[in-house]
């Protein structure tokens, strides 16, 4: 009988659990089982898998109870409701929303002159208060003191700056 | 006509609970038996194969028809097993299963309710049970999940490395090293005296 070199019984021996749960290429599966039928060592490997198997293949299913199934859709019912009526809360507060928008609809088709001069000239009046900013001094009740201030004197002193105008050390020729 | 999970899943979405009833009906026994096997109390397994379902049901909005509704269910009854676990271990709770020989899911199988069985064969199959779960719960808990996954569910490596969040070549290594030390733990128990060569 022919000797395998032990890399590829290694090779093997470590991809024998997948054949024999059948997880490999059909080719691959071909090769093994070819190798199998001439080595006696790989062969036995395989023959343990399968008696390791055989005795996990003891243990009896377990049935689930008569009670399960109807436990189970009873509790998905349950789910079932509670979620329709959170989407019923919600549609309440929706419809709650679209009255309000039909009552100011209302409002302003009754009132539809007066009430969208009115709107209209409060908006401005609101958007004018927030962006004008008056000048400090015509706010201020005592405009002296701030003359006075210190702030108010840095103001006055006028800075300078000197400029030389130094003559070129070099200078070209008159050609 | 067979329809397949997907499609079920797609009329729950739009309301039909025939279809969610129709998903239960497919999947609670082996979503029980695989929580059993992960958490080993009855009782627990089938208030978290509820809790799947549930969730499930929950869910259903955020379910894409692309990936597999198997992989998406038993992800979550793992996710469940491992708080389950993670539980325990913080309250140090001890279930009634692991501490007593009589194992009362033996009332739910088959077997209990045949009378051709005889006291012995009945007793000597039990025990047997009982070695294979233990043996099972003395694996690394990836190893364990792996191993129950493609040995009592039967699914693919693709499937349980979606599962396991892991690669499918992980999953093969994961497989291979939980078979052999499933083999060293059943020679431990004095089991396998025919399964004496090393995987």
């Amino acid at each position: 009988m022919k000797k395998y070199d032990s890399n590829v019984c290694d090779s093997i021996s470590s991809q024998l659990s997948a054949y024999f749960d059948k997880q490999i290429p059909v080719w691959k599966r071909h090769l093994i089982k070819r190798h199998l039928d001439r080595c006696p060592n790989c062969a036995s490997k395989f023959n343990a898998i399968q008696k390791t198997d055989e005795f996990l293949q003891f243990v009896e299913p377990i049935k689930a109870s008569d009670s399960f199934l109807s436990d189970v859709l009873q509790q998905a019912t349950a789910v079932n409701r509670t979620n329709s009526v959170k989407h019923g809360s919600m549609k309440r507060f929706g419809t709650y929303v679209e009255s309000m928008q039909g009552w100011l609809r209302g409002k302003i088709r009754a009132y539809n002159p007066v009430f969208m001069l009115g709107f209209v000239f409060g908006v401005i009046i609101m958007i004018g208060a927030t962006l004008y900013s008056p000048p400090i001094e015509k706010l201020n009740p005592y405009p002296q003191l701030l003359i006075n201030s210190a702030e108010a004197q840095q103001d006055k002193i006028i800075s300078f700056e000197v400029i030389s105008q130094q003559e070129p050390k070099r200078r070209l020729k008159n050609r | 006509m067979f329809v397949s999970d997907e499609d079920l899943m797609i009329d729950c979405k739009k309301g039909d609970m025939s279809a969610f009833e129709l998903l239960v009906r497919r999947y609670q026994d082996a979503i029980i038996n695989y929580i059993h096997f992960t958490i080993s109390d009855y009782h627990r397994a089938e208030d978290l194969a509820q809790e799947t379902f549930l969730r499930v049901f929950k869910n259903v909005n955020r379910y894409e028809p692309k990936a597999s509704f198997k992989s998406w269910l038993y992800t979550i009854a793992t996710n469940l097993c491992r708080n389950e676990i993670r539980n325990r271990s913080r309250r140090k709770t001890y279930y009634l299963e692991d501490l007593v020989e009589e194992n009362e899911d033996v009332y739910h199988s088959e077997y209990m309710v045949d009378t051709r069985l005889q006291p012995d064969i009945l007793y000597e199959k039990k025990e047997r049970q009982q070695i294979i779960k233990k043996a099972i719960k003395l694996l690394p808990e990836n190893q364990s999940v792996a191993l129950t996954l493609v040995t009592y569910q039967e699914l693919s490596y693709e499937e349980i490395s979606e599962i396991l969040d892991c690669s499918v070549g992980a999953v093969k290594s994961l497989i291979h090293r939980a078979r052999q030390n499933m083999k060293d733990i059943l020679n431990k128990f004095g089991i396998g005296g025919s399964v004496n060569e090393k995987i």
